[in-house]
């Protein structure tokens, strides 16, 4: 360092120009150039790029407000579907109840009306059989008397009166069936 | 012994530039005058491609010059001045890529001369940043009402006023653009120096065998100091375009 002060003092006893002053070409080539760069700067070079930038920040800004508008679009479409989804589930719940209630009363009412068909049918038959043994009985008991005269006039040989012998014959009868 | 090795070239060879053309008029044009045409053009190019490419994710040049003019509308255009302050931006980033250019021509091999290590380049533009904020002042407040809130401080006794009047003047109508010019004049020229001293060192170290030895000291010294050299290229710009756009916000509005 101490060099270059020697040189410095050396250059500037020497006689040579100070290289502390501005020197005149200099300062005119800097105002000048720095004024064109100014001009040119703000009428023609800046003004795009910042537009641009802008322009960028706006659209990222529009991006973002439409991404939260979707976002909030979605959810609120979500919420209605689950919405409709716990509503049909409350429905699907609401018809399978109803149906199985239907049923239940269907059931109810078939078998009571199976078991009501089933007790007419029994009586029916019951009485059927009734009046079959009533007549069976009655056809047999014309049989076994016409059968008993028949015996009984093999027996005595003789004929009978059938009219006369009907009181025996009735008699005989019932002591049979009692 | 070794410091006799070593060739140190006159100050005014590593500052004083010859001109190249129009020597002898007042247009000469030489290194410095080249430099900062240079940045001007390079600013202008950078700008030009930047907003050609207009990609929605920046990349290259593009994503360099929007970081910067980002940068620079945000932390020194809205920060210092407000809202009111963004017509001021081009101008602004006009002033912080000039300067910043004209500075990293300093590390820029073959070239190695930053500009504004001449004061023909820091001296014009606090010049052109001193008018600039008194016509601001003048513009927005009127002659009267500017010139008394700049110099006059208010709630101060008579007396005092005697005294503050005058630092006042010197504070925001002297100093102000002489700290901004010898700020970044001075710091670039120590920088300068400091690169080529340790270069010529290195060389000699280089050259005389003998010194080889300790070689890599200087070297590394030169090579340290590059990159130091660089932040400080765009320190000095970022300073000196925030301590302008502070002085032209506080014309813009009533002082205190």
């Amino acid at each position: 360092m101490s060099t270059l002060i020697f040189a410095a003092a050396a250059a500037s006893s020497s006689g040579s120009s100070n290289p502390i002053l501005p020197a005149t070409g200099e300062i005119i080539w800097s105002i000048l150039s720095f004024g064109i760069l100014l001009v040119l700067l703000g009428k023609w070079a800046y003004p795009p790029v910042r537009k641009m930038m802008a322009d960028r920040a706006d659209k990222i800004r529009g991006d973002l407000d439409a991404a939260d508008m979707a976002k909030a679009e979605a959810q609120r479409t979500l919420e209605e579907y689950k919405e409709q989804l716990a509503q049909a589930r409350r429905d699907a719940t609401h018809i399978l109840d109803e149906a199985r209630q239907t049923a239940e009363a269907l059931r109810a009412d078939l078998l009571a009306k199976a078991e009501e068909d089933a007790a007419n049918v029994r009586v029916r038959n019951e009485e059927a059989l009734r009046i079959e043994r009533q007549r069976v009985i009655a056809e047999l008991r014309s049989e076994v008397g016409s059968l008993a005269l028949e015996l009984a006039e093999k027996i005595i040989d003789a004929e009978v009166d059938r009219a006369a012998s009907q009181a025996l014959i009735d008699s005989f009868i019932s002591e049979i069936g009692s | 012994m070794l410091l006799a090795g070593i060739n140190f070239p006159p100050i005014s060879d590593v500052l004083n530039w010859r001109s190249i053309v129009f020597g002898g008029t007042p247009f000469a044009l030489n290194k410095v005058g080249l430099i900062t045409l240079a940045a001007t053009v390079i600013t202008l190019v950078l700008f030009f491609f930047a907003g050609r490419q207009a990609k929605l994710v920046p990349s290259g040049v593009q994503n360099f010059v929007e970081s910067m003019v980002d940068f620079i509308h945000n932390s020194i255009v809205v920060d210092v001045m407000g809202p009111e302050g963004v017509p001021w931006a081009p101008y602004l980033t006009g002033l912080f890529f000039f300067i910043f250019f004209c500075n990293i021509f300093e590390v820029i091999p073959f070239i190695q001369m930053p500009a504004t290590a001449r004061m023909s380049v820091p001296a014009p533009l606090a010049l052109i940043v001193w008018i600039t904020f008194i016509a601001v002042g003048v513009k927005s407040q009127g002659v009267g009402h500017y010139f008394k809130n700049a110099i006059v401080p208010p709630g101060v006794p008579g007396p005092l006023l005697l005294l503050l009047v005058p630092l006042e003047i010197l504070s925001n109508f002297i100093v102000r653009p002489f700290a901004l010019a010898v700020r970044l004049f001075g710091n670039l020229l120590a920088g300068h120096l400091l690169l080529l001293t340790f270069a010529v060192i290195s060389e000699a170290m280089f050259v005389k065998s003998v010194g080889l030895v300790v070689l890599p000291l200087p070297f590394a010294m030169l090579t340290a100091l590059t990159g130091y050299e660089i932040f400080v290229s765009a320190l000095q710009a970022f300073i000196f375009t925030i301590l302008s756009a502070l002085y032209i916000a506080e014309a813009m509005k009533a002082a205190h």
